[in-house]
């Protein structure tokens, strides 16, 4: 597939019609992390319009949206720039260019729940921190978190954790499967 | 009775403890049963739907379909907007779309048809009978002594195609909540801005002023108290409140910042601001002591300003 190809495929699956965009801005005025993105959200619909795929896969903007959906809750063409970003961040990690600390972050939550069924603050924070080289982010709270007991050692895993672990699997396999199509 | 079937949600076992306690106390209070479903998992949160789309879906579909099964006439109900967030949309895509629904069954294995309602517990609580409740199991008001900014985060309201949330720019849902109990809403910009999430750690640097925002804009509008409806942005706001602060400030007057220092200090006197969920408001109105409601475990003291507020009610003991 050319890259013109995978952008339309990326756009179709996201149920977005670039053109659909007509550069307001209203998405980048409301988008609380746009000061801190390389494009903000009214760039990546104008790279999508200028078939720029390669500028949104390696953009910062696609790793930092939070998924609030102010953008499209306030667009006059309801154009849905969240999905295309979610759409962007698959091809991005099919094609190894994927954000490190987001990576981790995610990949740690998911064995998480593959293990116990439910996430576990300690492992989560603790294996985050330690994989991202991040050793005293949030530290300061951790005696206070540990003498409340609001967080501990024990995990909580649920009866059913073989089955769920069996269920995630067939998930991602089928994510594979549509790929391949 | 009213019922619900319940999706407590990870934080509600670990750093939701005081809003816990205060859940299981409202809602035994006013008369609402909420029953736990059965051997829940965790909705996959902020992490899942972005490693994979039918991993995002299948999570929240197996404790809806779970719930599904065990109480086909009841609606679910959570308390966390993430875990709203992705429930309700994993309603919303299987009912809407046959190949969603196809694909979710498939992956769970057992049939799931969406047929019930997800709902939020602004949701429950602005019911007209319920909030009826609500008023007839207070015990003391706050009588207009304690100003609230009510924080409503993205989630419990957007994307509104998804919720069908009515005020998307100025929801009120809980001011009015807040206002039975006897507390004062401010005006204020941020109700619905986003916290940051799962960025607060992934993405510190980017996202840290995000929740600074909110904070520094709610106390400049007079707010006593920031009041939340979801765990986690009540955890991004409440635990990191010194390094916003400090962040803040050190910008303002164009000042190095120390970062080390920021996590290390305790945060700098009378710019903080206490959180509470909506069900603690609620819950300490309707005669909850602090120690019932574990109100100890709040990063940021709270138990000054709701004792300032109650003082010169003389049918009640001091809150502290």
């Amino acid at each position: 597939m050319t890259d013109h190809e995978t952008l339309q495929s990326l756009l179709d699956k996201a149920d977005v019609r670039q053109y659909d965009c007509y550069q307001c801005g209203k998405c980048s005025g409301g988008c609380p992390m746009a000061d801190a993105m390389d494009f903000g959200p009214r760039g990546i619909m104008r790279c999508a319009q200028v078939g720029s795929l390669g500028r949104i896969l390696g953009s910062s903007t696609i790793w930092l949206c939070t998924g609030c959906y102010a953008c499209v809750d306030r667009c006059p063409h309801d154009v849905n720039v969240p999905a295309l970003i979610e759409e962007a961040r698959y091809e991005a990690a099919r094609r190894g260019i994927g954000r490190h600390d987001s990576d981790v972050l995610n990949k740690v939550f998911v064995t998480n729940l593959k293990i116990f069924g439910r996430s576990h603050e300690m492992i989560l924070a603790g294996l985050y921190n330690l994989l991202a080289l991040k050793p005293a982010q949030d530290v300061a709270a951790l005696p206070h978190m540990l003498a409340k007991g609001m967080i501990g050692i024990k995990p909580n895993v649920i009866e059913g954790n073989d089955e769920l672990a069996e269920m995630m699997q067939r998930a991602c396999d089928w994510d594979k499967l549509e790929e391949k199509k | 009775m009213i019922r619900y079937a319940y999706f407590p949600g990870c934080a509600s076992e670990s750093t939701a403890l005081s809003t816990t306690l205060a859940n299981e106390f409202v809602f035994g209070r006013i008369g609402v049963d909420l029953i736990e479903i059965k051997d829940w998992n965790c909705c996959g949160a902020t992490s899942a739907h972005v490693l994979s789309e039918a991993l995002g879906l299948a999570l929240p579909a197996r404790a809806l379909a779970r719930a599904e099964a065990d109480w086909p006439e009841l609606d679910v109900v959570t308390g966390c907007a993430s875990c709203y967030a992705r429930l309700k949309l994993t309603n919303h895509r299987v009912r809407q779309d046959g190949g969603t629904r196809y694909m979710v069954e498939k992956i769970l294995g057992r049939p799931y048809a969406a047929k019930r309602e997800v709902l939020n517990f602004l949701d429950v609580l602005s019911r007209d009978d319920v909030k009826a409740n609500i008023e007839e199991a207070l015990m003391r008001t706050f009588r207009g002594k304690l100003r609230v900014a009510c924080y409503y985060g993205c989630l419990n309201i957007r994307p509104c195609e998804v919720t069908g949330a009515k005020d998307r720019e100025n929801p009120v849902a809980m001011d009015e909540i807040a206002r039975l109990a006897g507390a004062v809403p401010v005006d204020w910009g941020y109700k619905t801005e986003c916290c940051g999430a799962a960025h607060q750690n992934d993405a510190a640097l980017e996202a840290r002023p995000l929740a600074g925002r909110i904070l520094h804009n709610a106390k400049e509008c007079g707010a006593d108290v920031l009041l939340t409806a979801c765990p986690m942005c009540q955890m991004n706001l409440e635990m990191r409140q010194a390094e916003y602060i400090r962040k803040n400030r050190d910008k303002a007057v164009g000042r190095q910042t120390f970062p080390l220092l920021d996590v290390v200090l305790p945060p700098p006197a009378g710019k903080t601001i206490p959180v509470l969920s909506i069900t603690e408001l609620l819950a300490i109105a309707m005669g909850a002591g602090g120690e019932r409601l574990r109100m100890d475990a709040h990063h940021v003291p709270v138990g000054r300003v709701i004792a300032d507020a109650l003082r010169d009610d003389a049918e009640t003991e001091v809150f502290l």
